[in-house]
């Protein structure tokens, strides 16, 4: 009798066995079942899984089928659990790279074949513009399942405008003056401007609804040497499984990278305040203490990560490998005084803290974020003493969610662990609620440490521009494309 | 990190599958009148089927294998696990329905030892459990007992709750006494409802051990671990038809001569529940929409085409839900895609289904509605079911505890009184196989114009506690202060209906000997049962009365019990056989001719004196209430009796006289055809008397 709860590790175990549409349906019913939850193993899980689902043997692709199909598992996975947006980042993430790769390959062939004018990244440009608005309305739960999304596409034009400018304006200032560059540039770089460029370069209402001009990604085939395609298809799986391998790389080292910041931001002798049991922040306070000695007041976060926070304090966070039983050294063996406190008591202890590092489940495209549920109450009191917040981000955490409505960001959990099951009578005439996030708003936040370093909060819509395409940004709106197209 | 994590798993476990069995069928009777149409196991919680839970608990333990064993509604279980993603080639777990004939846990079990589809140790769980307990612990610990003795043969994984929980069964209070230091359950028992709790502990199992947990704390939720070996338990002895009173009670006893250990599992974190009540459907689904089951909440979507979100105050609603402005949908409620809900109704606490229309200014508390019901303007709906594609009309009143089962249709302005069950179909009791046939409808329950009649809880066997949605706790009160006096509860113990034979009609038996203490009840009701049963089949099959006899004698020995009984479970058998002849078509007159006189040697051995005449009487008429034609029966039976000297003129009329026998309307009506019999063998008697005293 194995008897072997499933978890990532047997998930990634199982990957190699089974098939790719079993491994899909495993992974969705983990998130469901929440067996594999929080940010890096589902980032982990995810780059795995689309990494199989890219490198299917005896398939061909090319950019748009690619496309499609990886666009297609990533719906069908942040639909199972929308509240774990390191799926959605991963998946939009790898659809960047599949564009990416094409654009590069329709680069070399336009080049050669057609001179300029009729530059495929200009026809992709052109249907920009529609993008935003679904970016406006998009919420992360919005479908959350195989629900028909042809609503979308009957919409009228006026509300298009109107989102158009809603969309358009609260993070992009006018950087217009690099417009006539932009041909030249990388395509991380040139999707910035283009958001820039469309409100004032075209009538939104003259904007065609979005579904009506392809995603001018997939040449059609005609337009290629018959002799280079099947160079190229090759090339393409080949180099977005490069790409993905690289996602996979980030992942594994995205915390000593953001430690290695860590002696810029933590002096000798300061107080500070952090909260859960995050192996980011124990990774970056390790490396500080290595050469300063600080005191560190460290909140459990009772009741849904008391336990781990506890026994990272007295022997130390956990390593890489979620099951096994390595761990690193604790900060007190490093000669830190480790304080541990209740939640309730960050008020009080506030006024001598001077620094706060919060670990962060999701990270939003204004600069907000979700962290495990008592983040609100610290950054707050944070606020109220002028105590500076850092949050240690890995970019896998950055989504391009912008936050209409952050209730429905926030996931409950089981409300046993705040009055126990047992407790009969009392949980008969109470509702109990257990939210497992908070969201701290982005005006509570001053610094932002990601493996790219420190940016201030106002600053990441710019990083999102540079890691997402917008059109990956709604993974749904893809569906009213592909649908309009069949 | 996947190499890396491969050295740490030990590869030569890996090759073990992890096999389960999923009892769809609960061979009960609770569910009624919605068991009718459909298994237990698809009725919808929370707008999913109680089997979607089963399997994804399977699965998140991290199952292989498991096989559904289904008596009732097979097919329907069937075509709905084809359709479902637990067949498709992407299931975690392979999955294969058995049919089979059984119609009992037991007969399922001995059906899979003889299948011989379990390689090692299984998971046994029912098909409406709700848990979310990780197994991985209980089944460790169940192993390493397992090396230790190869005798420790199941393991019971048991979830504290507390003294009092909504989700646990307070009917029957189970209680299990164990050793803590082995996990050991040396003694279970159930306590029933309002009798002293008193546990009858075997001497030795205070003797042997030093420390014992006696703990009435803790949820059975059925899942259960075995061993092969429990299986070839369970085919040894026939007889045995459930795990905890039949199985767990026989290994027990029988630890003396065989020394299998049967051990606890407690769990004090998680969520396990079975829905094996319409209180437990109340309870669980309420632990569901407030997320005590996390993850198995609505919004996990279990099934692939759901689209719940969560909303404030627990307020689940699918995609396309279409709300008037002015309705109010308040916490813990749960609306399906499609459905509409009219302007000015006020939902609280209810589960609503997909496509239902909800009118205006209606409303609905604690209610549960499933898929395509319609519910009219300003009707108010109270802790009720209102099943699929049922139809209740304008300015109705559905109150407290009614269940209106499929398709029913309530006319305009009726009210539908407390605990009243409205179906369409109805259980036709046939000798081998019920049948399931349409019902006349029945005007002064659904109105003019409506559909439906009541089902009457006929279901003697059946404990009416069982059988109530109850919402509340004032309602249990009442339930367990009056209502249920009336009806057996000295009967069968808690999952011990015969759900498709009619049995023992021990509820009548307690206005005679109300005296009895729980205790002693108990075994009389287990004894009347078991020993009518084994006349009424020897009457049945035609058998030698002499043998009949010897049987009952066997019987009679081993319960220890008196002659009273055994007087009484020969009139009810001989009653159920005349009444099934009656039912075959025959007269009242013939089948009694039929049945008494070839067998009067078994009359004959239990009634000798006249006190025992009448009370033989007495059971007959009591048992008679119940049946059709009784009063003609009673009348013949009466006659074939006194004809083949069976009884006697003393006999006829200390029965008549005794007050008992005219307790109740009822108990008037059946005997008044029979007075013209008692009469005239009081005259006949008295004149033999004066003719003898003439002859002085």
């Amino acid at each position: 009798m194995v008897g072997q709860t499933p978890s990532l590790t047997t998930f990634l175990k199982s990957l190699k066995q089974n098939d790719i549409e079993t491994s899909i349906e495993l992974f969705i019913s983990l998130l469901k079942r929440r067996q594999i939850k929080n940010s890096r193993p589902c980032a982990i899980a995810t780059t795995h899984l689309l990494l199989r689902v890219v490198a299917e043997p005896k398939r061909k692709w090319d950019a748009q089928k690619l496309i499609d199909r990886v666009g297609h598992v990533g719906r069908r996975l942040v639909a199972a659990q929308p509240r774990e947006m390191a799926v959605g980042n991963i998946v939009r993430r790898v659809l960047g790279v599949i564009r990416e790769v094409a654009e590069r390959d329709e680069d070399s062939l336009t080049d050669s074949e057609f001179s300029g004018s009729a530059s495929p990244i200009t026809g992709e440009f052109k249907q920009r513009p529609g993008l935003p608005t679904r970016f406006s309305e998009f919420s992360p739960l919005h479908g959350a399942a195989a629900m028909p999304h042809n609503m979308h596409s009957g919409r009228p034009g006026t509300a298009d405008s109107m989102n158009v400018e809603f969309g358009g304006t609260p993070q992009r200032p006018g950087l217009m003056s690099s417009n006539a560059s932009y041909a030249g540039q990388g395509p991380s770089g040139t999707s910035l401007f283009s958001i820039l460029q469309h409100p004032q370069g075209r009538s939104p209402l003259a904007t065609p609804p979005t579904g009506t001009q392809s995603p001018a990604m997939g040449p059609s085939p005609s337009r290629r040497t018959t002799g280079g395609e099947a160079n190229e298809k090759l090339d393409i799986k080949a180099e977005v499984i490069d790409g993905i391998k690289e996602l996979q790389d980030e992942l594994d080292v995205v915390d000593s990278q953001i430690a290695e910041s860590a002696l810029d931001h933590i002096h000798s002798n300061e107080i500070v305040l952090t909260h859960t049991s995050s192996q980011t922040v124990q990774k970056f306070l390790l490396t500080a203490a290595r050469k300063r000695k600080f005191t560190l007041f460290h909140a459990e976060a009772y009741p849904n990560n008391h336990e781990a926070t506890h026994a990272t304090i007295l022997n130390g966070a956990q390593g890489e490998e979620e099951d096994s039983d390595e761990r690193w050294k604790p900060l007190t063996s490093l000669g830190i005084t480790v304080i541990l406190i209740p939640d309730s008591a960050v008020f009080a202890l506030m006024s001598r803290i001077n620094k706060v590092i919060l670990a962060p489940h999701a990270v939003l495209a204004n600069g907000s974020l979700l962290a495990a549920a008592g983040a609100s109450t610290i950054a707050l009191a944070a606020k109220t003493h002028h105590v500076p917040v850092v949050v240690l981000s890995g970019v896998y955490k950055l989504s391009p969610v912008y936050p209409f409505d952050t209730d429905e960001l926030i996931e409950y959990g089981d409300p046993s662990k705040v009055v126990p099951f047992e407790e009969a009578e009392f949980m008969n005439k109470v509702d109990i609620v257990n939210p497992l996030y908070d969201w701290v708003d982005c005006d509570l936040v001053d610094l932002y440490i990601t493996n790219l370093g420190g940016h201030a909060p106002s600053y990441l819509y710019r990083i999102v521009a540079d890691h997402y395409r917008l059109e990956d940004v709604d993974l749904n709106a893809k569906q009213d494309v592909a649908v309009k197209k069949g | 990190m996947a190499p890396k994590a491969r050295k740490t798993g030990e590869p030569l476990e890996a090759e073990e599958t992890l096999q389960a069995v999923i009892i769809a069928d609960s061979y009960e009777d609770r569910f009624l009148p919605f068991t009718l149409e459909r298994p237990r196991c698809l009725l919808t919680l929370a707008n999913t089927p109680l089997i979607e839970y089963t399997c994804e608990s399977l699965a998140s333990v991290g199952v292989q294998e498991v096989f559904v064993y289904s008596g009732n509604h097979t097919d329907q279980v069937e075509t709905y696990l084809d359709n479902s993603r637990w067949t498709k080639d992407t299931s975690p777990f392979s999955l294969e329905v058995v049919r089979s004939t059984s119609t009992s846990v037991g007969d399922a079990m001995r059906d899979l030892d003889q299948k011989g589809f379990m390689k090692g140790d299984f998971i046994c769980v029912y098909g409406d459990v709700i848990a979310n307990i990780p197994l991985d612990a209980a089944l460790k610990a169940h192993k390493a007992r397992r090396e230790m003795s190869k005798n420790a043969i199941m393991t019971m994984v048991l979830r504290e709750a507390g003294e009092y929980h909504r989700t646990k069964d307070q009917h029957h209070r189970r209680c299990f006494v164990i050793d803590p230091e082995t996990d050991r359950c040396i003694h279970y028992e159930q306590v029933r409802p309002r009798t002293s709790p008193r546990l009858n502990i075997p001497e030795e199992v205070l003797k042997d051990h030093v420390e014992i947990d006696m703990r009435e704390d803790l949820i059975d939720c059925g899942i259960d671990i075995y061993t092969p070996d429990a299986l070839a338990q369970w085919s040894d002895s026939f007889d045995w038809k459930m795990p905890r009173q039949d199985f767990v009670h026989g290994v027990l006893q029988d630890f003396e001569t065989f020394g299998r250990t049967i051990h606890t599992h407690i769990v004090n974190e998680g969520y396990a529940a079975r829905v094996n009540t319409l209180r437990a459907y109340d309870a669980t689904t309420k632990d569901v929409v407030s997320r005590w089951a996390f993850p198995y909440c609505p919004d996990t979507n279990l099934l692939t085409d759901q689209s719940y979100q969560l909303q404030k105050g627990n307020v689940y609603k699918e995609d396309g839900v279409v709300l008037a402005r002015s309705s109010t949908v308040s916490r813990k409620s749960v609306l399906g895609r499609a459905t509409s809900i009219g302007e000015g109704s006020v939902i609280t606490n209810s589960i609503i289904g997909r496509r239902c229309v909800i009118g205006r200014r209606v409303r609905i508390e604690n209610a549960y509605i499933w898929d395509d019901a319609r519910v009219g303007d300003d009707a108010v709906i109270e802790t009720a079911v209102i099943a699929n594609e049922a139809s209740v009309g304008k300015k109705c009143h559905i109150k407290r505890g009614a269940l209106v089962s499929y398709g029913v249709n309530i006319a305009k302005g009726v009210t539908v009184e407390e605990n009243t069950r409205v179906t369409k179909l109805k259980r036709k009791r046939g000798y081998d196989n019920d049948e399931v046939c349409r019902g006349v409808t029945d005007p002064t329950i659904v109105g003019e114009g409506g559909e439906g009649f009541q089902l009457e809880l006929d279901e003697d066997e059946e404990d009416v506690y069982e059988a109530v949605l109850a919402g509340v706790q004032d309602m249990d009160l009442m339930v367990d202060g009056d209502e249920i006096s009336d009806f057996a509860s000295g009967d069968e113990e808690d999952e011990y209906e015969y759900s498709r034979e009619p049995t023992s009609r021990s509820g009548s038996f307690t206005s005679i000997a109300s005296d009895e203490s729980g205790e002693t009840k108990r075994d009389m009701a287990k004894f009347h049962r078991e020993a009518s049963d084994s006349i009424f089949d020897g009457l049945q099959r035609g058998q030698d009365p002499d043998h009949i006899q010897l049987e009952l004698q066997a019987q009679r020995l081993t319960e220890n019990a008196e002659d009273s009984q055994i007087r009484r479970a020969v009139a009810v058998a001989f009653n159920r056989r005349i009444a099934n002849l009656i039912e075959v078509g025959r007269t009242a007159k013939e089948a009694v001719a039929t049945a008494i006189p070839p067998n009067q040697r078994l009359i004959k051995a239990c009634v000798k004196e006249a006190r025992e005449q009448a009370e033989f009487l007495l059971f007959l008429q009591t048992d008679l209430v119940h049946r059709a034609q009784g009063s003609k029966v009673l009348l013949n039976v009466a006659f074939v009796l006194a004809g083949e000297d069976m009884v006697d003129g003393d006999g006829l009329e200390q029965w008549w006289e005794d007050p008992r026998s005219s307790a109740s309307a009822e108990l008037e009506k059946v005997r008044a055809e029979t007075k013209p019999v008692v009469d005239q063998m009081g005259e006949s008697e008295d004149e033999e008397e004066e003719e003898e005293s003439d002859e002085e």
